[in-house]
Parts: structure tokens; C-alpha cells; sequence
């Protein structure tokens, strides 16, 4: 699985994919609970994937901003990963590891936008704040 | 090794109808299920796992391991990945999960070579038996399982003999608002005929309106397919015998023109040969071709029914062209299943196109379906403006799409793929090939339509990918064991009947020779019920 320093940095990624606003952020909401179960199932062949990035994203945030990942304001957060997106890298990534970012996106947002009952959306709360109502 | 009058392979839209109508004349009758028997609970509301969503499996089957198929591209594909063309294995199948819109083709649906003429590499052919043909067994559905709607709202058809047993579902507002667009359009409209009860009916519950309908159970029973309807009917004739989680392996014939009956294989490992009378295929149109390609003989070594080579070709589904609008107003009032009004003024008539397709709006999306599919593809994907963007519009997007007649090809296929094989060490289908290009002119025409009636309707904002050449089948796969009079150009005869064998039929959507502009599972249950009545009185 996952080292605890990577699900800090999975952490602060997740919340800057969906931040908390009137309604609260992606790690809130369950989605790293959704992850880290994915990723010891549907999504085990990602695991490698995942650590390699979040350990690249580390690397990354101190080339740029001298600090860790998940000590870095949203705004900062939001910057960098609008860089890596747009293949503005100050240190050693692979192109594929720039287009993993998208996945990671996927994973996030299906996570949050699904059913509780996968580990995220907790008490409906995507559910609420987008106005999809289960009546029967 | 057990005796049977009949066993019908497979229990989805075909297979319930057939077992129903034989048990009910005092066949004894044997109904084989792949997959297992689920409550709407097992099947629960997994939003990644559906027949609508599939990202990591299926919620109604079959299970993503053990049971593969592969393409041309060399691909082993699972059952939830893009290319498999899945259909649900469960009691029921299909109809356990579908939205149960229930649509009779049109009389134009059943001669397209005739009024179209042939394109150059197609296989476009006429149906052996007409509309006409049809017709009683339509209304028999209608009455017997339970479809809602409005006759005297489908312009598009000779008029009905009898309505509808039951009136149309209420129109969600978003219906309303796509109604105004049909008007300012001046194209015409109908509410949309579902297999559900808009009223109690069969000592079933009315619809509840919820928002779990299409690739979903139903939560108060309200929802017809055969798991509810027609194999009830079945088992409490007394005469038919319901085995689930059991794979048909072989056909075995007597090498004088009929089947004994098949070899099959339990979730167990357990291997048995059952004998019949009479043998009656509907695995969907994949796996029935997969089950005759599988069963050699002397005398027919590529498979039964298969010395002219058509078993498997001609694989045919539906592309869903649409498009997707953003209205200023929230359109959505949660109001399910959703879609209620179409138009088929593009079925036919269409200039130069060859045929055409229903057009309609969506049922109820689930906020995933919103976010992977609807979701306009210039709009934020991450961060504070994606979950913004979501929601502010999750209320105000609506899709346009309908199914389109498709133009089949003969290498659209299904073959044998000896080198793979499922869980029982059965060899897998192989699909390949693509529809005929024609579909994808016909599939692009009923696209701009979606997009005119979009912003017809009010939309601020229309988006939605153009269609591209590629192999469909999926939910409505169709075509494979051909209907028609000649055996060198088909495979089953005007009866469904296998050319080649005396006792042998195929009651799902393989016969279909074109597969209509519309969702095919009522045209199945109404064939299937011709079909078996057939069986009865020839006996």
C-alpha cells in the first residue's frame, strides 16, 4: 500500500482535485477512503503508478516551492498541477507520467460523484450539492 | 441424462416468452440460466457497476473473470470493457436491468433492402415475414407482461387493434420543455411506450417514479421483464423447470437433420448431457452464434447451421448518435424513469439516407452518468470550477439520442476463438469488423436532428461527438442467425427455425435480419411468442 507519506500528499492532491467550498473537499467526502480501497482492488495494477507520481509530485513541489506538496496553499496546489498538466516540469517526469494526472482525476471524481455505498460521497453529500435527490 | 419436451437456452426477452407459451400448452420445458438469480437488493444501486456505467463490472453480470471474448485487435476483453458488447446474465437478463422501452418496429423496418435498394458491400435484406406478421404478437405483449402508453400518440404505425393496457408514465419536466421544442420545430411527438405499470396491473405496483430505472432492478416490482412476468408464468404451469448458473457447452444432433439435445456445465464443474424434443436458443445474439459455432458435427463441421457460412455475420446493434444541452433554467425534477416523448419523423423518409432512428430524450442520469458522459468537453475537469461547474448544471443538462437503424455488414461477425477460452474451457466468441459505412451517414443526420431539437428546446449550449465507423452490438445485439427462405443466405427460416435442423430455433434478437430504429425488446418477446406458438401447433 501506500507509505503514510504518500496518503499526505494523496490527501492534499485529492482536495485540491475537488476542494472543499460551501460543501466539503474530496478527502472529507470519503474519496481517499475510495482510493485506497480501489487500489488493494479494481485499481491494484495502479498502485505503482500512484506511488511513483505522488513521490514525483513531491519531488516537484520542493523544485518549485522549496516546501512539501501538502504544506502549499490551494492556490499554490492548483498552480502547480496546472503546470504539470500543461507539461510545464521543473524535474524529471515521463510523458506518461504527466498524462497519469488525468487519471488520477477520473479516479477522484467517480469516487466523489458515485454511490456511497464505494466509499465516498459520504451521507450523499455530492449527491445534495449537485440536487440529485433518491426518492424511492 | 434427463428428458425434456423443450429446453430454451437463456432466459431474457425470448427465452421468458418461450418458456411461458410451451409450458403453458403442456410442454414439459427445461429453462437453462448462465447466470444467477438476483433480488433487486443483490443487484443493488453500485454506480460504477452497471450496464449503464461499467468501469469495474457489472451489477446484473456476467462476472468480469472467466468469461472473456476477444477482437482483431488482439485484444482479451472482460465483459465491462469497451469492445465486449456485453448483454446482462441473470434471470432475466436484459430485462431484469433495462429501461423497458417497449417499441414495435415500423412496417418500412421489416423491407429496408426493398425500399432502399442494397449498398455496395452491405447485406441489407428484407425480413421473410412483415409487419403484419407481427402485429398480434405485439398486442399480446402489450397485455400480457404490461406496456404503458398512448396509441393514439403513435402517428408512425398502421393503427393499433387495441390500446395499451395501461396509460402513459407522467412526463418529467424536462419532457415538457423537449414537447416545446418539438413544436417550435414542427416535428411530431408521442409518449413513449414502456414496459412498466403506470397503474397496478398483474397484482404488481405502479411505477414509484424512482431514479434507479434504466441498469437498475426495480424497487417495487413495477417494472416487466421476464423475471416477473412470462417465467412466473412458466413455473406455475407446473410443467416448466427453472436451473440456474448452468453454461450450455455443445448442441448434439443425430446427424439426420435434428438435435438430441446438449451437453452443458454446472458452476461446479459438473458436466451433463440433457436430451429434448425440441431445443430453443436464446442466448442473445452473441452467444447463440458462439453456441452453434461451438457445436461441430460430420455434417455440418463449422457449427450448426452454419454449411453457407452466415452464422455469427451481419452483427448488428444500435449507435445512440445524440447530443447533449445546457438550458438556462433547471430542467430536472428527478421525476423517473425519465424519458417520455420521441418522434419518429426521422425513421424513414429521411432524402438520400438510408433509414433512420427514433429520437428521444434521456432517462434519469445518475450524476456519474452526468460527469462521464454529458459533461460538456471544454468545461473545467478538476478543481474548484469542475465542482462548481457540476453544481450549478447537473439540473440543467439534458441529452438528445435515439438508436439508428443500422446498414449490417457480413464481416461485422462473430467467430470462434479456440485459442481462448472461459472458465468452463469453452471456446470464446471473437468479434470483429465494423457495421457498413452507410450507418454512419445515418447515425450523422439523426445527430444534427438531436442538436436541432436541443436548441429547439431552449438549449444555451450543445455538444456531442459525431459518430465513427465501428462494431456495435451491446444490449441489442441482433442479426447473427439471419431469418430468411434461402439457407444459403441465412440461417433460420421464416419459423425461426434452423435451416439445417427439424427440431431447433432461435428465440432472441440473432433472427433479425435488419434491427429497426428502436429498442428491440419488445420486437423479440413478440417474435419469440410467434415462435413458440408455431412449436405448439406443429408439435
Amino acid at each position: 500500500m501506500l507509505e503514510p507519506r504518500q496518503v499526505l500528499t494523496l490527501q492534499a492532491l485529492v482536495d485540491t482535485i475537488i476542494p472543499e467550498d460551501d460543501y466539503p473537499g474530496g478527502w472529507e467526502s470519503g474519496v481517499g477512503d475510495y482510493l485506497l480501497r480501489q487500489l488493494e482492488s479494481d485499481l491494484r495494477n495502479c498502485l505503482t503508478a500512484y506511488r511513483d507520481w505522488l513521490d514525483a509530485l513531491e519531488i516537484e513541489a520542493e523544485r518549485v516551492f522549496r516546501r512539501p506538496f501538502a504544506s502549499l496553499d490551494l492556490e499554490s496546489r492548483t498552480a502547480l498541477l496546472e503546470a504539470i498538466e500543461q507539461g510545464d516540469i521543473k524535474s524529471a517526469w515521463s510523458v506518461d507520467r504527466a498524462t497519469f494526472f488525468a487519471q488520477i482525476v477520473e479516479h477522484c471524481t467517480e469516487g466523489f460523484y458515485a454511490d456511497p455505498g464505494n466509499g465516498a460521497n459520504r451521507d450523499g453529500i455530492a449527491w445534495a450539492m449537485v440536487g440529485f435527490e433518491v426518492t424511492a | 441424462m434427463s428428458q425434456y419436451d423443450v429446453i430454451v437456452v437463456g432466459s431474457g426477452a425470448g427465452g421468458g416468452v418461450t418458456a411461458a407459451v410451451l409450458a403453458e400448452a403442456g410442454k414439459s420445458v427445461l429453462l437453462l440460466e448462465r447466470g444467477r438469480e438476483l433480488s433487486t437488493e443483490a443487484i443493488g444501486r453500485d454506480h460504477l457497476r452497471n450496464q449503464r456505467v461499467s468501469l469495474y463490472g457489472h451489477n446484473a453480470g456476467p462476472d468480469i473473470d472467466g468469461n472473456p471474448r476477444t477482437s482483431d485487435d488482439g485484444r482479451v476483453i472482460r465483459p465491462h470493457e469497451p469492445g465486449y458488447l456485453n448483454n446482462a446474465a441473470c434471470l432475466g437478463s436484459g430485462t431484469r436491468v433495462y429501461a423497458a422501452q417497449a417499441w414495435r418496429y415500423m412496417p418500412q423496418d421489416f423491407r429496408m433492402a426493398s425500399i432502399y435498394g442494397v449498398p455496395e458491400d452491405s447485406s441489407l435484406a428484407d425480413w421473410p415475414i412483415s409487419y403484419d406478421d407481427l402485429a398480434p404478437y405485439y398486442e399480446k405483449v402489450e397485455w400480457e407482461l404490461g406496456v404503458c402508453g398512448d396509441d393514439r400518440t403513435m402517428y408512425h404505425l398502421p393503427k393499433y387493434k387495441k390500446p395499451y393496457p395501461m396509460p402513459a408514465l407522467p412526463l418529467p419536466g424536462k419532457s415538457r420543455v423537449h414537447l416545446k421544442g418539438l413544436e417550435a420545430l414542427g416535428w411530431r411527438g408521442l409518449r413513449m411506450p414502456r414496459l412498466i405499470n403506470s397503474i397496478p396491473y398483474n397484482d404488481r405496483p405502479a411505477c414509484a417514479y424512482c431514479q434507479h430505472c434504466f441498469g437498475f432492478g426495480c424497487p417495487n416490482d413495477s417494472k416487466n421483464g421476464s423475471h416477473n412476468t412470462t417465467i412466473p408464468r412458466a413455473l406455475r404451469s407446473g410443467n416448466c423447470e427453472l436451473r440456474s448458473q448452468v453454461m450450455a457447452r455443445e448442441l448434439l444432433t443425430s446427424d439426420a437433420g435434428s438435435v438430441n439435445g446438449l451437453s452443458v456445465v454446472a458452476a461446479d464443474g459438473t458436466e451433463e448431457v440433457i436430451t429434448a424434443g425440441v431445443v430453443v436458443l436464446s442466448c442473445g445474439a452473441v452467444e447463440t452464434a458462439r453456441l452453434l459455432l461451438n457445436s461441430a458435427t460430420r455434417r455440418e463441421p463449422n457449427g450448426i447451421g452454419n454449411n453457407s457460412d452466415q452464422v455469427g455475420r451481419h452483427l448488428q446493434g444500435h449507435y445512440y448518435p445524440g447530443a447533449s444541452g445546457l438550458f438556462p433554467d433547471e430542467i430536472y425534477d428527478g421525476l423517473g424513469p425519465g424519458a417520455s416523448i420521441a418522434t419518429c419523423d426521422f425513421n424513414h423518409d429521411n432524402g438520400d439516407i438510408i433509414g433512420g432512428g427514433m429520437l428521444t430524450d434521456s432517462d434519469v442520469c445518475t450524476p456519474i452518468v452526468v460527469w462521464k458522459s454529458q459533461y460538456p468537453p471544454d468545461a473545467p475537469r478538476w478543481g474548484i470550477e469542475a465542482k462548481r461547474f457540476m453544481r450549478e448544471n447537473f439540473r440543467r443538462i439534458n441529452d438528445i439520442n435515439g438508436p439508428v437503424h443500422e446498414i449490417p455488414h457480413p464481416d461485422g461477425r462473430v467467430t470462434i476463438n479456440s485459442k481462448v477460452r472461459d472458465r468452463y474451457g469453452i471456446p470464446v466468441a471473437h468479434l470483429s469488423g465494423t457495421t457498413h459505412p452507410e450507418t454512419v451517414r445515418t447515425a450523422s443526420f439523426i445527430h444534427e436532428r438531436a442538436r436541432e431539437w436541443l436548441r429547439a428546446s431552449g438549449a444555451i449550449k450543445v455538444w456531442g461527438a459525431a459518430p465513427v465507423l465501428r462494431l456495435s452490438g451491446g444490449q441489442h445485439q441482433a442479426g447473427t442467425c439471419r431469418m430468411g427462405e434461402d439457407p444459403a443466405t441465412s440461417v433460420v427460416d421464416k419459423w425461426c427455425r434452423v435451416h439445417s435442423q427439424d427440431n431447433l430455433f432461435v428465440a432472441d434478437a440473432s433472427p433479425h435480419v435488419t434491427n429497426g430504429g428502436f429498442n428491440p425488446a419488445e420486437t423479440i418477446m413478440a417474435l419469440a411468442w410467434r415462435t413458440a406458438e408455431n412449436i405448439v401447433n406443429s408439435w
